[in-house]
């Protein structure tokens, strides 16, 4: 765990020396966008695929630590 | 000077905060999911109901309830001398074959947002679920801070807390006594999120799940001993512990001026050997203010777990023993497609289509349609 967050960050760290350009509030039009946010345009249909993968696969995590159990798995 | 100051501070304050709004809105939606297996397997109806609330502009409370109405059959080892699939018989040969179900589950979720005065967010959860022989409650709490002014930059940290109960069937004595057992899952999550430009974002994650208890199937049995005078149909038998960890990696740019594309990568492992990768593509195209396509392509690959053995003559004495699928190793690509039409500036309807395919041999659809009503 401790790696995998070691590298994440080191990762991130690296990509945002090289990619980062500061953005002004005012300059988000483009990223408040629905198009544009992580969990989709219907967070709701989002919930039923990872309902859906958790049934049928055998690993989970990293969307979110929110969320019940299900017999189903 | 200090009142320029003053001023752009105040105009800084107030883009944050429209920023923020611009996707705080109150709604309610339907939505209906259909699922259903190739082969007369598992077949799923779900309506779920949601709604966000927002209590001026430090609260948002959300919850939801689902319905899933669970019918068909599952592949388990069976005795293809017995007349009814759930009694044991040790005397004749087994076949692994589909058993028939029948299964309703109950859902039901609340999250309470709070924004602070720097515009850090808290997110506090109750999660419940309810079957038969299942029953889960669940409780999560995840923290937001911006590490910037123009918060380009935050860090999230959360934690989840969950309890289950399951009614498991004295299988291996035919006696159809039943016993709980229980499980509790601890999952702690943390990341960064980073604006790289004005048209593009990434959002990194690492995870630890720790699961402790009754992890095995109860519904899913194994061949022990076959072919010898101790052969015998049991219930599978899965380690009680499970520690997992994993990233999850996401990606979001604008291709064009109306078409975005979203990359997502996982990568888990877990002490049962199993190791996974998903890849995850998102493409949204708003053809106008009324109407968004969507299309996506996943790609899921895992390794089997260390006690996973699909045949009926592999079995003898080792303590832990599964025959189910979904512990072996396969792949699996899903292909997506949406469309949502804005019929209002307050009501809106989407439809989706999604076709899973894994390497098993099990193929599905899933088809969501639904309602969101803005006020």
């Amino acid at each position: 765990m401790i790696k995998l967050t070691a590298i994440t960050i080191m990762a991130f760290s690296m990509m945002g020396c090289s990619m980062v350009k500061e953005v002004k509030p005012w300059e988000k039009e483009t990223l408040a966008r629905p198009i544009m946010q992580f969990g989709g345009i219907h967070p709701e249909v989002t919930k039923f695929e990872s309902h859906t993968y958790f049934s049928k696969e055998a690993s989970r995590g990293g969307s979110g630590v929110a969320g019940g159990g299900c017999g189903c798995n | 000077m200090q009142l320029i100051n003053i001023k752009l501070s105040v105009v800084t304050t107030l883009a944050i905060i429209a920023s923020n709004a611009l996707h705080a809105e109150n709604y309610v939606s339907v939505e209906f999911l259909q699922y259903d297996e190739n082969d007369n397997r598992v077949s799923v109806s779900a309506p779920t109901l949601s709604a966000s609330y927002d209590i001026g502009t430090d609260y948002t409370v959300k919850a939801d309830f689902v319905h899933d109405a669970v019918s068909g059959a599952t592949p388990v080892w069976q005795s293809d001398t017995a007349s009814g699939a759930s009694k044991r018989d040790d005397s004749g040969d087994y076949v692994y074959k589909n058993q028939e179900f029948k299964e309703a589950r109950n859902a039901g979720s609340i999250m309470l947002t709070t924004r602070f005065a720097n515009r850090d967010e808290l997110y506090t959860g109750i999660d419940v679920s309810r079957e038969s022989d299942f029953d889960s409650k669940s409780l999560s709490a995840e923290y937001m801070h911006y590490t910037d002014k123009s918060h380009n930059q935050s860090i999230n940290i959360g934690a989840s807390f969950a309890y289950n109960e399951i009614l498991a069937y004295d299988y291996d004595t035919g006696s159809g006594a039943s016993n709980k057992e229980t499980a509790t899952s601890i999952n702690i999550q943390g990341g960064m999120t980073q604006v790289l430009n004005d048209h593009a974002s990434a959002k990194a994650d690492a995870f630890v799940i720790i699961d402790d208890g009754y992890l095995t199937n109860p519904h899913a049995t194994v061949v022990r001993n076959y072919g010898t005078a101790e052969q015998m149909l049991v219930t599978e038998n899965r380690p009680d512990k499970r520690t997992a960890y994993g990233v999850n990696l996401k990606y979001i740019t604008m291709l064009g001026e109306d078409l975005s594309y979203q990359a997502n990568y996982r990568f888990y492992t877990d002490d049962w050997d199993i190791n996974s990768h998903t890849i995850d593509n998102d493409l949204l195209y708003a053809m106008n203010d009324d109407l968004t396509f969507g299309l996506g392509l996943r790609y899921y690959t895992q390794t089997e777990a260390s006690f996973y053995n699909a045949n009926k003559d592999f079995f003898n004495d080792e303590e832990f023993a599964s025959s189910d699928v979904r512990l072996s190793s396969f792949d699996a690509l899903t292909y997506k497609a949406s469309v949502d039409y804005k019929i209002n500036d307050d009501i809106s309807y989407n439809l989706g289509a999604e076709f899973y395919s894994q390497s098993t041999g099990l193929d599905a659809s899933m088809i969501t349609t639904g309602l969101k009503y803005k006020f």
